[in-house]
């Protein structure tokens, strides 16, 4: 009884849904045009940008980039790993034209993928030091991952020719803070230390590292300075741009004071120079505007886009010619730069470095 | 007569079951990559971290539940049972806290708590110079995660034990207290455990959430499986990995969802179906309990609330540089052509199904719904990049069969591709929603209906139609929120130059530029509470 019930309703059920089915196959095909124009939407001439290096003022310099050379300028950003797996993803069909990032082993990682194309220029050759670049991508900005000391607690004598070497010495015990292993910068500056010293060395190192750890790591490199200017610790590692950052006041008062209350430090001056590491980007395999790609590579690395991303990330220079930001210059800039130690071969090391920093329980 | 009746069942059974493949894909798509090759990632991660992972995991479940359980209830029972300065207000104020993402609660804490933070100069402009960063207690790594995934989750348990309060059999109380029961005794012996499949559900929630949370934990850097997941499969290409963690992780949430539908099934024994309820007599407290009752309230609506929302308004303010840069317009309008899409195409396709299953009765389509749900269970982040996989497979397996091109560059860094995405990550919140709302309509309601002669089509209009309205209304509006808050799978699925209000706010914390990441920040939360007040009346009907 129920069942013809059932029956005999969905029959007149659906007799009325007729019309309005209509009415919504209209809707719905009118959506998906919709839909299809957001998706198409494209420029005649135009440059794809993945980034996973996101200031804002990246993005005033793409504006003078289009204004420069109509070349409209198109950006995802988001976090490295994920952009990179939706390139992979896309594969030939992706319209990503260039990968911009932080840390030379990243690029390193992708390029070993072969996920870029030659991406040199004779502009780029002339310009960025060999040093700073591959066959696939460059460097468009450096930075140095240093230490920070407390000037009250840690005197001249205990820095006197200190290396990041120096850093697992027992009398720093209870006293260093740095960031987790799995910080990508942290990476590249052990990986160097593989390259250097061996693998066998630098796992030893690592726990030397951990056991004078004043806490157990966490933070972001800002949060390494502020805990030696707080008196958590005594010496901090992290990148250049951190501290003029917080100098600038653009992260408040109250942190341009506790940035005063350290001094920075360039470690291995007597021997291969400090650490160096870049932000830069390549050109990628299935780019749809490669020529393109490689003119907005090329305006990256113009005098006038220097001295902006400079004066606005607090980075040094990838080019002769440019002056960093005052209060970078205020930390020193004659220090010795490891040029030794290519930044391409990063990523060669960083697994090892990896393995190295967790065996030895560094979080 | 058979043919209509067969193709009325194909639409119903194609519909649904599309959905259910649909939703499925990512799952299908993590496990079936089982064989590929790994890394020797996993051998260092085996060794050293996946004890912590699994360790990392319970204890942030365990602390959020724990604490999620206490605010949850404790308020909820406050505002159910007795009457004292501002218990109106905080019945709706204290839903607020859905609008403050986990992520956004953990730059505000962090801003809050860390050296030289905002806490500092508090204490500095009240009490002088001073070392103060010694006596701040700071609130970062597991601890940080646990406070900022409760007070943004306490929601759930609230709601939903609230409403379960608020329909408990006035009998039964009194029927306690006739046997002598006090305050107390009445508490934990009868209105608790009636409560109990209701609190359940709620949690269930939570730890489903807790579990897939990456945006707080990822930020306090914390290796829990979800992370490890991430680490393993789009950092390290091991998937092998990636799927035995994925693997514990389905394990947990599906073993919650169960846990969750059964208390949803038992909670329906408790409400009262016909006669006997009594509008239950509200204590009205006074003096020091009144205080007490009031100070509890408003602390939690204060930490869950108005502390975020304080915190990016002061970096609002003393950084108005960010404000102005701030692009609201395309935001706001991005934001708001995601939320309108995905409310309309999750609501449609629920409904769809949830209405046939309800005239088929068909238990295959109900388990293959109940099925579909598992979009839930995978964290977002896993689930984006899932899906891109899939759509490169089934591009190059596929599509290229038939000499279609640009197949992925439609689903893949689109409004489309988003829209689809949320699809599967909501469909749970949709379906569900829809479900409870029929399940609030007994069967006997129905047949009532038939004998007294209202044909199918009329008693869904005239009496399924009214009561879901609300039903509708209110998932659309649960449905923003999470897409107005919902971080990873905009990340890594938008278009070029899209920006929504949450992937502004991360991508200035993930420079670290807190300061600038509080406007977006802000108007993110305030969207999302305009969307909550607009609904508080049905969210706590009465």
């Amino acid at each position: 009884m129920r069942l013809i019930i059932i029956r005999n309703e969905n029959n007149s059920h659906s007799q009325i849904n007729k019309g309005k089915e209509k009415d919504k196959m209209k809707r719905i095909t009118i959506f998906a045009m919709f839909l299809t124009f957001f998706t198409n939407l494209s420029f005649a001439a135009e440059v794809n940008v993945f980034s996973a290096r996101h200031y804002d003022s990246d993005i005033q310099l793409y504006k003078k980039f289009t204004e420069k050379t109509g070349i409209k300028v198109n950006v995802v950003s988001g976090k490295d790993k994920a952009l990179q797996k939706r390139i992979t993803e896309e594969g030939a069909d992706s319209k990503a034209d260039i990968y911009i990032t932080a840390d030379a082993g990243r690029l390193g990682a992708f390029d070993a993928k072969g996920m870029f194309q030659n991406s040199m220029t004779s502009t780029i050759k002339a310009v960025v030091p060999k040093n700073f670049r591959s066959k696939n991508w460059t460097g468009i900005a450096k930075r140095a991952r240093i230490m920070y000391y407390s000037p009250e607690r840690v005197n001249a004598n205990e820095l006197n020719g200190m290396t990041y070497e120096g850093l697992a010495d027992p009398k720093w015990k209870g006293r260093v803070v740095i960031r987790k292993s799995n910080n990508i910068y942290n990476q590249s500056l052990v990986a160097s230390l593989v390259k250097h010293n061996g693998k066998k060395a630098t796992c030893e190192w690592s726990k030397g590292v951990v056991a004078n750890m004043a806490r157990d790591s966490k933070g972001n490199d800002r949060a390494q300075i502020l805990a030696v200017a707080a008196g958590e610790a005594d010496l901090a590692v992290a990148n250049t741009y951190y501290l003029a950052l917080m100098l600038s006041g653009k992260k408040g008062a109250e942190q341009q004071a506790a940035a005063k209350k350290v001094l920075p430090f360039f470690p291995n001056q007597g021997d291969r120079g400090t650490h160096m590491n870049i932000s830069g980007g390549g050109v990628l395999k299935n780019a749809p505007n490669p020529e393109n790609a490689k003119k907005l590579l090329e305006f990256l690395l113009t005098k006038e886009a220097q001295e902006h991303i400079v004066n606005n990330t607090f980075e040094y220079p990838m080019i002769e010619g440019v002056e960093p930001h005052d209060l970078v210059k205020q930390m020193g800039i004659g220090f010795k730069q490891d040029l030794n130690t290519k930044v391409v071969n990063y990523q060669k090391n960083q697994a090892i470095a990896l393995e190295c920093m967790l065996s030895a329980k560094w979080k | 007569m058979i043919s209509i009746y067969l193709r009325k069942i194909n639409i119903w059974y194609l519909s649904s079951f599309l959905i259910s493949i649909a939703v499925a894909i990512p799952i299908v798509t993590v496990f079936s990559s089982f064989f590929d090759s790994t890394s020797n990632y996993s051998d260092i991660i085996k060794n050293t971290f996946l004890y912590d992972y699994l360790l990392n995991s319970f204890s942030l479940l365990f602390g959020v539940l724990f604490l999620t359980f206490i605010i949850g209830v404790s308020s909820a029972y406050l505002v159910s049972f007795y009457k004292f300065t501002g218990s109106n207000f905080f019945k709706w104020a204290l839903i607020l806290s859905f609008a403050v993402p986990a992520y956004i609660y953990a730059y505000s804490l962090t801003a809050f708590f860390e050296n030289y933070g905002t806490a500092f100069t508090i204490l500095k402009n009240l009490f002088g110079e001073g070392d103060y960063n010694s006596k701040i207690p700071k609130f970062d790594g597991m601890i940080g995660a646990i406070v900022a995934i409760s007070f943004s989750l306490f929601g759930y348990v609230y709601v939903l034990t609230r409403a379960s309060f608020h329909y408990q059999s006035q009998n039964l109380i009194e029927l306690g207290k006739n046997l002598g029961f006090n305050k107390q005794k009445s508490f934990f012996k009868i209105i608790l455990p009636s409560a109990r499949p209701a609190i359940v559900a709620g949690l269930s929630l939570v730890a489903m959430e807790t579990l897939s949370d990456f945006g707080s934990v990822s930020f306090f850097g914390i290796s829990t499986l979800t992370t490890g997941i991430y680490n393993a499969w789009i950092s390290f290409d091991d998937l092998a990995l990636a799927n035995q963690l994925s693997f514990y992780l389905l394990i947990f949430i599906l073993g919650l969802f169960v846990l969750e539908n059964l208390s949803r099934k038992k909670a329906q024994y408790h409400s009262p179906t016909r006669g006997g309820f009594k509008k239950k007599a509200l204590t009205t407290l006074h003096g020091y309990k009144a205080l007490l009752a009031f100070s509890f309230c408003f602390s939690i609506f204060f930490i869950s609330f108005l502390f975020p929302v304080l915190q990016m308004l002061y970096w609002t303010i003393i950084f108005p540089k960010h404000l102005i840069d701030l692009d609201l317009i395309s935001l706001f309008s991005n934001t708001i052509i995601l939320v309108f899409l995905s409310s309309f195409v999750l609501i449609s396709f629920a409904f769809i199904s949830n209405y046939g299953n309800r005239l088929s009765r068909s238990k295959f389509l109900e388990i293959l719904t109940t099925f579909s749900i598992s979009g839930y269970a995978i964290p977002g982040i896993i689930l984006a990049v899932a899906f891109i996989t899939f759509i490169s497979w089934f591009d190059k397996n596929i599509v290229s069969f038939f000499d279609i091109k640009n197949i992925k560059s439609i689903f893949i860094g689109s409004i489309l591709g988003l829209v689809i995405v949320y699809f599967i990550r909501f469909y749970s919140l949709a379906s569900n929603g829809i479900k409870s709302g029929y399940l609030k309509i007994s069967y006997s309601i129905d047949e009532s209906a038939y004998l007294l002669g209202y044909s199918k089509f009329k008693t869904f209009k005239n009496i399924h139609i009214p009561y879901l309205k609300n039903s509708i209304l209110l998932i659309g509006i649960l449905i923003s929120i999470e897409v107005i808050k919902e971080l990873p799978i905009t990340l890594i699925m938008r278009p070029f130059n899209f920006e929504t209000f949450a992937t502004q706010a991360y991508i200035y914390a993930s420079q670290d530029l807190l300061e600038a990441a509080a406007a977006p920040s802000l108007f993110l939360i305030l969207i999302a509470s305009f969307f909550i007040l607009i609904t508080s009346r049905y969210i706590l009907k009465d």
